[in-house]
C-alpha cells in the first residue's frame, strides 16, 4: 500500500494471466486448508507446518498468528521446559528468517514478544543484538524501537543492577545520536532515559549529565538549525530543570547558540 | 473557498475506483488484504459518503456481510470466520452506523466485548490498559477505540475513563506528541487517536496544545505534503491524522490548505483513486484519507467530515456523538 511506483500497463500476455492465476489459486487454496484446520481446532505439526507455509507469504494474516500460537499450546512438547525452549528457539529462528521482509508487521513483532514471554530461558541479551542490527538497518524502524524499549524493560526487569541496564541504554543512544545527529528515534529514547540517568546522581553529577546533554544539542543545532527536533529538545530541557539556576545558565547557552547562528 | 481549483478532484473516477475493488479477484492482492476486508468497506464508504455518492455501493449486502464478521465473542474480524480485533470492530460500528443499521446489532455484547479487553487488574501509575485482543498487545489506538465504540452505544462510563487517560498521558512525549504506548515515539496517526481519545473522554486539558499544534504543523513539507514523524517521506494518508489533529485542537489554519490540497490531488490517479504520493498505486486507504483531509480543510463539493470519528459530520450528528465538541476547552477558539 505504500511506495509502490505506477507503471506503464500493458496488456499481459496469455502465459502471464495464466501464471497470475496459479498464484492465486494455490494461495487461495493453502489459505482455506489452513482456514478449515483452524474451524476444526487441529493442533498437529502438520497444522503448524501448513499455518507456517502460509504466514511466509503473508504475515498480516493475525487470525493464523492466534492460530498458530494456540497450536504450540496444545501440543504435548509445550507442558515440558525443555521440548517448550526448542519448539520456540526454532519458533525464532523462522521469524528471524522472514524479519527483513516484513519489519513493519504489527503482528509479526507481536508473535516474537509472544515467543521470548513463553521461553523457559529467554536470552534478552541477544534480541537486544538482533534489535541493534535492525536499527542499524533502518535507524528510525518505529516497531524496532518498541521493540528494543520491551526488550530492555524486560531486561531491567531480571536486572540486579537496574541503574547500569539504563547507563547501557543510554549510552546507545548517545552512539546512535553521535553517528546521526538527526535520529528522532534515538533523541526520543534518549528523553525517556535521562530523568532515570539524572536521578542516579549527586549535584555534580546532575551537572555533568547536562553539560553533555547541552553539548550534544548544540552539535545538532549547528549540523543543522532547521531540524526542529533540537530545538524542542533544548526546550524540554529547560522544563525538567529543578533550579532556577540550571535553567538559566541553559537557557544563556540557548540564546548564546542562536547569536552565534 | 475559491483558491482550490474546483475540477481538480476527479469524483467520478473515484466513485468507479471503489466501487470496482471487489471486482479484482484476479489479482493476488484482493486476497492477501481479505484480512482487513471490513476495514476496506469502511475507507471505501467513508470516501463515498464524503464525495455525496453514498448509494455507489450495495448497502444490504454490505450490513449483511459485516454482519456476518461478528463472533461469538461479541468482538468483529476483518472478514468471516477471522478472529475478533479492537480494529474491526471499530470498522464494522463505524460502517453500521454509517448505513443506519446500527440497530441490527446487539450494543451490550460489542460492550462486552471491548470492556472485557480493558486490563483494570494491570494498572501501574494509574494507567489503564486496553488490549487490541485477547493476545495482549496494548497501543493508544485500542484505547482510543474503546471510548470510540462504547459511545456509539453509550455506554462508555462503563469504562474506566480515567484510567485509560492517564496511560493516554504517559503516551505523551517531550515534543507534545503522543506515542504507541508511554515510551513510544511521537507519531501523527498515533497524535490522532489519543487527541480524539481526550476529546471523547472531554479530557482535552491533558495536551499541550501550543507544543503539538507546533509539531503537527511541522510535519508539513515544502512539496505541501505531510510526514508522520520528523524526516520521514510525505505520504497523503497524512493530510488525515495530522489534519483532524489540528482541527480538534482548533488550529487548522496552523497548515497551508492550499498546498495540502495540490499534494492531495496530484496524488490520484487519473484512472481512478488516490495513492500515497504522486506516481505510486493509488488503494482504497489513501483514497479515504487524501478525501477526508480535503473535506477538514474544506474543499469544496465535499460533505464535512468529524475529526474525532472520520465519518460524515452529518452521521456523527445524527447518533448524538457531536458533543464532544462541547468539552473542548473553552479558552481555545478556531
Amino acid at each position: 500500500m505504500h511506495g509502490r511506483r505506477r507503471q506503464q500497463e500493458r496488456e499481459p500476455t496469455q502465459d502471464e494471466l495464466q501464471q497470475a492465476k496459479q498464484r492465486v489459486d494455490r494461495y487461495r487454496t493453502l489459505n482455506s486448508h489452513v482456514m478449515d484446520l483452524k474451524a476444526t481446532s487441529v493442533s498437529t505439526n502438520d497444522a503448524l507446518d501448513a499455518t507456517k507455509r502460509l504466514l511466509e507469504q503473508n504475515t498480516e494474516l493475525h487470525t493464523v498468528w492466534n492460530y498458530r500460537r494456540t497450536i504450540f499450546t496444545s501440543l504435548d512438547e509445550w507442558q515440558c521446559q525443555d521440548t517448550r525452549q526448542e519448539m520456540l528457539d526454532g519458533e525464532l529462528k523462522f521469524l528471524l528468517g522472514i524479519i527483513t521482509k516484513n519489519i513493519k508487521s504489527y503482528w509479526m513483532w507481536n508473535h516474537r514478544m509472544w515467543a521470548l514471554s513463553s521461553l523457559p530461558r529467554p536470552e534478552w541479551q541477544r534480541e537486544l543484538g538482533l534489535v541493534a542490527k535492525l536499527l542499524a538497518l533502518d535507524a528510525r524502524n518505529y516497531h524496532g524501537w518498541d521493540y528494543r524499549r520491551f526488550v530492555v524493560a524486560q531486561l531491567k526487569d531480571a536486572a540486579t543492577d537496574k541503574h547500569e541496564v539504563d547507563t547501557q541504554e543510554f549510552a546507545f543512544t548517545t552512539e546512535q545520536i553521535n553517528h546521526d545527529c538527526a535520529n528522532h528515534s534515538a533523541w526520543h529514547n534518549r528523553s525517556k532515559l535521562l530523568p532515570e540517568i539524572l536521578a542516579q546522581r549527586d549535584e555534580d553529577g546532575q551537572l555533568e549529565v547536562l553539560q553533555t546533554e547541552n553539548d550534544l544539542i548544540l552539535n545538532a543545532i549547528y549540523t543543522d538549525p532547521d531540524d526542529q527536533n533540537a530545538w524542542l529538545y533544548y526546550d524540554w530541557l529547560l522544563d525538567i530543570q529543578k533550579s532556577d539556576e540550571d535553567r538559566s545558565r541553559l537557557l544563556r547557552n540557548k540564546i548564546a547558540a542562536i547569536r552565534e547562528l | 473557498m475559491t483558491m482550490f481549483g474546483t475540477n481538480q478532484l476527479l469524483v467520478d473516477k473515484h466513485v468507479e475506483f471503489i466501487q470496482n475493488l471487489d471486482k479484482k479477484q484476479d489479482g493476488l492482492e484482493y486476497w492477501m488484504t481479505e484480512h482487513l476486508r471490513v476495514s476496506g468497506i469502511y475507507w471505501g464508504l467513508v470516501a463515498l459518503f464524503l464525495l455525496d455518492r453514498p448509494q455507489a455501493l450495495d448497502h444490504e449486502q454490505i450490513i449483511s456481510y459485516v454482519r456476518g464478521c461478528q463472533n461469538a465473542d461479541g468482538g468483529f474480524g476483518g472478514h468471516t470466520h477471522h478472529d475478533s480485533h479492537l480494529l474491526y470492530t471499530m470498522s464494522s460500528v463505524q460502517i453500521l452506523s454509517m448505513l443506519n443499521a446500527l440497530d441490527q446489532i446487539d450494543g451490550k455484547k460489542v460492550t462486552k466485548y471491548v470492556l472485557s479487553l480493558q486490563q483494570t487488574n494491570k494498572q501501574t501509575n494509574g494507567q489503564t490498559i486496553v488490549c487490541g485482543d485477547v493476545w495482549g498487545e496494548h497501543d493508544t489506538r485500542f484505547a482510543f477505540i474503546a471510548m470510540a465504540v462504547l459511545s456509539f452505544f453509550n455506554t462508555q462510563d462503563q469504562l474506566d475513563t480515567n484510567g485509560i487517560v492517564e496511560y493516554i498521558r504517559g503516551a505523551m512525549n517531550y515534543d507534545g506528541g503522543f506515542g504507541s504506548k508511554p515510551g513510544g515515539e511521537s507519531h501523527a496517526a498515533q497524535v490522532y487517536t489519543c487527541v480524539a481519545a481526550l476529546a471523547v473522554a472531554g479530557r482535552l486539558d491533558v495536551v499541550d496544545r501550543d507544543r503539538l499544534s507546533g509539531w503537527l504543523a511541522e510535519r508539513q513539507l515544502l512539496c505541501g505534503g505531510m510526514n508522520g514523524r520528523p524526516q520521514k517521506l510525505e505520504d497523503v494518508c497524512y493530510a488525515w491524522w495530522v489534519g483532524s489533529a489540528l482541527d480538534i485542537l482548533r488550529r487548522r489554519h496552523w497548515i497551508s490548505a492550499e498546498k495540502l490540497v495540490e499534494f492531495v490531488v496530484s496524488a490520484q490517479d487519473e484512472k481512478g483513486g488516490i495513492a500515497d504520493r504522486p506516481g505510486d498505486v493509488a488503494d482504497v486507504y489513501h483514497t479515504c484519507f487524501g478525501i477526508a483531509g480535503l473535506s477538514l480543510v474544506r474543499y469544496p463539493g465535499l460533505n464535512e467530515v468529524d475529526p474525532v470519528y472520520c465519518m460524515p459530520r452529518s452521521v456523527v450528528r445524527r447518533l448524538g456523538l457531536h458533543k464532544w465538541q462541547d468539552k473542548v476547552p473553552e479558552s481555545w477558539s478556531q
